[in-house]
């Protein structure tokens, strides 16, 4: 086949060059990708194509729908969260939850750590009913660096790791730490 | 050395030149290679940084991509152009006190990379990490061989340019404008500066610059060699002239316009992003233009390639070539990104085009020019065929375990459950998936050093065997007799071929018309549009903080930039704006996210949660792999420093008063000692307000708290 090919001219240290044609397929890629390139540019920054703002938008709103039809809501379930309370197989999946996402500032046993300790009578936030451990643990504390589980935990979870709080009270582990917050009588 | 023979020169090249850059690529090769295991294996597991701050993976990562990059294929590209150049253009070299001023210059260089970088003298952007008296350095040194290419090319005995020259021109030119624009620095001491460019700028300006990097570095010089090579090594033509003339200006032009690629999906203005995309698509033919006509010029003699470890590796390393520029353009649809940026996967195309491409196209040319350069055989062809099968199944590994591991990491992080919740919230479970797989990587990544120090032993046994005395290759050729009209008289592009000067300034053209409509709006406009924007500057202690993110690294695990990305958004909060970044000289996005990103991470913990984290991470977070930093504790902070740190930043922009400059110092140590009783509050030791981690923790606690205007969701 290289017989038909011609050969240039050239000679550089003894390379040769040949005067193919450019490939057909290869011009077809080139050409391809510079029309695309073209339409995708008027798509999206002359004609009326959406934006990354408007994208990010409504990927968020279909996650907003998601979570409403899911159950988890923005409403805390009391009802749910005491026969949740009440349930001691429910009691025990808090304790997971709480061993592997709360251990780390609360305490292994919640004695306090850089959190503050969850077995004692004194509650910064609220009185340490199971709807106020619910408020605290959904939404976080902003700047103190309690986080917001909220958004993290799946409903189940959460309701499970709340009650397992609640139970907590009174446990008095060994190094618990001081007192924070104000004094709840029962 | 040139005598006059009645009409004809007697030319004698240098050779010894392209031996030393020879000898020094095959050194540097295994010290880039070795360190970049050493990294590896510092991700599988984090015991290996060994608590110790030089050698901790995020001072040791630089040192591995600059060795590999500047030190490796820098000394082959030098040694691969000074010998075809002669050869190509019928001459000796410009001069051979440049040519050896070249050498040991650019060898002193690496030195003093490797022994700033690991004691955390770094600018920390990628691939341009060194401090400005190097950066200063390698723009002289880069003129230097500029001056002496252009000297060989003046005195040359052939009067068109070859394609493998073309090549050459673009390389040397462009990569002088690269660096010496994205090194405008000012100093504060001799081995720290700040970037004149803030935020969003200074990711433009970098990527445009570390994209280009892989395109006249990595790219442009290794395809000059292939031209030359390739031909040469099969003693076949080229196959296409007409190709060669259409691929290599597409290229030169197309090229330019892609950096933002790295940054999409971010706070960069959308029209940048989509120009970065759809060049990127564009430039997929003229890639594959220089792999077809590496490839078809080995039509008819396959057998050859399969005897020949020369040919074996040289196309080898061609079809990686094509291989990772059908990956890039791939890579850089905006959809794809959202996927792939920040994992692994960003890390296999980086080692198919480097150890396949750069690598093997380096191994075929040393095993080409070392006999005929040593007036000898080879030591051994069945040590070759070793290293090239154990190479390639190295890479085969690198790219399969890294492939694997981004895609499953990169899926885990957008996979959300039917009630909206991310399946996977916390991070470190999507580290644990794959860290086996770092193992994996790291086996790949030695065996193809395996089968490099094998190379290096059959080289240099090679080299001893050479007879005793040693001559440069003489030549004869006439010197050039065409006058400016004859040769502009032939017409097309064969009449620029014969005169550089208007070759290279057209090449200039393309480069800087191509640079300028794609990153000068950017740094021209106002980025920060909605008017003086409500974010506050750093405070004197959170600048000296960012300045030790910057010394350790940090940067190459964290990102700093939160994406347009639902998925990103319900991580780790609103995306990044322009503004959050705007005093921020270097910029930190970032490009990796071995950990989490960080844009937001202020406030998140207490403060004492990141006393105990940077100690050790796994005592708040079991199974991190992050390494620990037990000596921010004992180091004194540098609080001396501090305005004249602050001087510096507001010669860049940023509204620091007069008086805030004078009294940093005080301002900081007030500041650290108001955080430091916080922390033995909340049960940390005594003593740490005038200790490096105050500083850190001041500074990761401030990060997405500058603004003062209420955080949108949907920004
Ligand atoms: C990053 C550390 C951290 C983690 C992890 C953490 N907390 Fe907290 N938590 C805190 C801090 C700090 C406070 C105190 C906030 C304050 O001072 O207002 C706190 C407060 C609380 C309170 C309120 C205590 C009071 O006295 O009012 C509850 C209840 C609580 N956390 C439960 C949890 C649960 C349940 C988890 C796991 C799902 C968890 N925390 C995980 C740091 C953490
Ligand atoms: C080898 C990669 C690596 C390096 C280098 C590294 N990190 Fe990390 N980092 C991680 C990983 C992995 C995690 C996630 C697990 C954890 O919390 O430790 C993490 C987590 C973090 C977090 C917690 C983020 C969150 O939202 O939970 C902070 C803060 C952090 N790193 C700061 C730093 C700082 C500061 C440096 C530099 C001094 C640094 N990291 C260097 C890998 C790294």
């Amino acid at each position: 086949m290289e017989n038909k090919e011609k050969l240039l001219d050239h000679d550089y240290d003894g390379i040769k060059e040949l005067d193919n044609p450019l490939p057909g397929w290869w011009l077809a890629t080139f050409y391809g990708a510079i029309v695309f390139a073209a339409i995708y540019f008027f798509y999206y920054h002359i004609g009326n194509g959406p934006g990354p703002k408007e994208e990010l938008a409504k990927g968020l709103a279909e996650f907003e729908t998601m979570s409403a039809v899911g159950g988890s809501g923005k409403g805390i379930d009391v009802d749910k969260l005491n026969a949740f309370f009440h349930d001691s197989g429910r009691i025990k999946d808090g304790g997971a939850v709480f061993q592997l996402r709360c251990a780390s500032c609360h305490g292994v046993n919640a004695e306090g750590n850089i959190g503050p300790n969850l077995t004692d009578k004194f509650w910064i936030h609220g009185d340490g009913s199971l709807a106020a451990i619910a408020k605290v643990v959904t939404e976080g504390v902003g700047d103190k660096g309690m986080p917001p589980w909220g958004a993290i935990l799946k409903p189940d979870e959460l309701y499970s790791v709340v009650a397992y709080v609640k139970t907590l009270k009174g446990s008095n582990p060994a190094n618990g730490k001081a007192p924070q917050g104000n004094e709840v009588k029962d | 050395m040139t005598s006059e023979v009645k009409d004809i020169d007697i030319v004698q090249y240098d050779d010894d030149i392209v031996k030393k850059f020879a000898i020094a690529t095959l050194i540097w090769g295994f010290v880039g290679m070795l360190v970049g295991i050493i990294v590896a294996i510092q991700l599988a597991n984090w015991r290996f940084n060994f608590g110790l701050p030089w050698i901790t993976f995020g001072r040791l990562r630089p040192l591995h991509t600059n060795a590999a990059i500047f030190a490796f294929a820098g000394n082959a590209i030098f040694a691969g152009i000074y010998h075809s150049s002669q050869r190509l253009l019928k001459t000796r070299l410009f001069s051979d006190a440049l040519s050896n001023i070249h050498f040991w210059g650019w060898q002193l260089i690496i030195v003093s990379a490797a022994l700033t970088l690991p004691f955390g003298f770094t600018v920390g952007k990628e691939y341009a990490e060194l401090e400005l008296p190097i950066k200063i350095a390698i723009a002289v040194i880069w003129v230097v061989f500029g001056v002496n290419f252009f000297g060989t090319i003046a005195k040359r005995r052939e009067q068109h340019l070859y394609v493998a020259i073309w090549f050459y021109i673009a390389t040397v030119i462009t990569v002088a404008v690269l660096h010496i624009v994205n090194s405008v620095n000012i100093p504060v001491s001799i081995l720290k500066s700040y970037p004149v460019y803030a935020g969003l700028q200074d990711g433009l300006v970098q990527w445009w610059y570390g994209h280009n990097a892989v395109a006249f570095f990595l790219t442009t010089p290794f395809l000059g060699l292939m031209y030359y090579y390739i031909p040469k090594a099969a003693n076949r033509p080229v196959y296409s002239y007409r190709l060669s003339i259409v691929h290599f200006w597409s290229l030169v032009f197309i090229y330019i316009w892609a950096g933002p690629h790295h940054l999409l999906n971010t706070a960069l203005p959308n029209w940048a992003q989509t120009l970065g995309m759809i060049f990127s698509l564009m430039l997929w033919a003229p890639s594959w233009g220089g792999m077809i006509n590496g490839l078809l010029t080995l039509r008819g003699c396959w057998d050859k390639v399969r005897t020949d470890p020369i040919l074996k590796f040289l196309a080898a390393a061609v079809t990686f070539y094509g291989m990772s520029t059908f990956e890039g353009p791939l890579l850089s649809i905006k959809s794809v990104n959202s996927l792939a940026h920040y994992t692994d996967w960003i890390i296999a195309h980086v080692h198919g085009g480097t150890l396949g491409w750069n690598g093997f196209m380096i191994s075929g040319m040393l095993y080409y020019l070392v006999p005929r350069l040593w007036n000898t055989k080879l030591y051994s062809v069945k040590m070759a065929n070793f290293h090239f099968w154990t190479g390639t199944l190295g890479i085969a590994i690198y790219m399969l375990s890294m492939w694997t591991a981004g895609i499953t990491q990169g899926l885990m992080w957008r996979a959300v459950d039917a009630s909206g919740h991310l399946v996977y919230p916390d991070f470190v479970e999507t580290v644990m998936r794959i860290v086996p797989l770092y193992y994996v990587r790291a086996v790949g990544g030695t065996l193809y050093l395996v089968g490099y120090v094998v190379m290096m032993f059959n080289l240099f046994k090679t080299m001893a065997n050479a007879p005793a005395t040693q001559r440069s290759e003489t030549v004869r050729a006439k010197p050039l007799t065409a006058s400016f009209g004859e040769v502009a008289a032939e017409g097309g592009h064969r009449s620029i071929e014969g005169l550089p000067a208007i070759f290279t300034t057209l090449v200039v053209i393309a480069v800087l018309v191509a640079s300028i409509i794609s990153i000068v709006p950017t740094l021209m406009s106002p980025a920060y549009s909605d008017g003086m924007p409500a974010i506050r500057p750093y405070s004197a202690l959170e600048i000296a903080g960012r300045d030790i993110y910057v010394r350790e690294g940090c940067y190459l695990c964290h990102s700093q930039q939160i994406r347009t990305l639902p998925f990103d958004v319900l991580r780790y909060g609103p995306a990044s704006t322009p503004e959050e970044s705007m005093y921020d000289h270097p910029f930190q996005w970032g490009s990796k996210r071995i950990g989490p990103d960080l844009a937001r991470v202020g406030k998140k913990y207490p403060d004492v949660w990141h006393y105990r984290h940077m100690m050790d991470p796994r005592t708040v977070t079991p199974n991190s792999i992050m390494p620990t930093y037990g000596w921010l504790e004992k180091s004194a902070l540098d609080f001396d420093i501090i305005p004249k740190k602050l001087g510096v930043m507001k010669i860049v922009g940023v509204p620091y008063s007069d008086y805030q400059i004078q009294n940093g110092a005080v301002d900081a140590h007030h500041e650290a000692e108001q955080l430091a009783a916080r922390l033995v509050e909340q049960g940390a030791p005594k003593g740490l307000e005038d200790k490096e981690i105050i500083a850190l923790i001041a500074y990761l606690q401030a990060l997405g708290q500058m603004s003062n205007k209420p955080a949108a969701t949907t920004n």
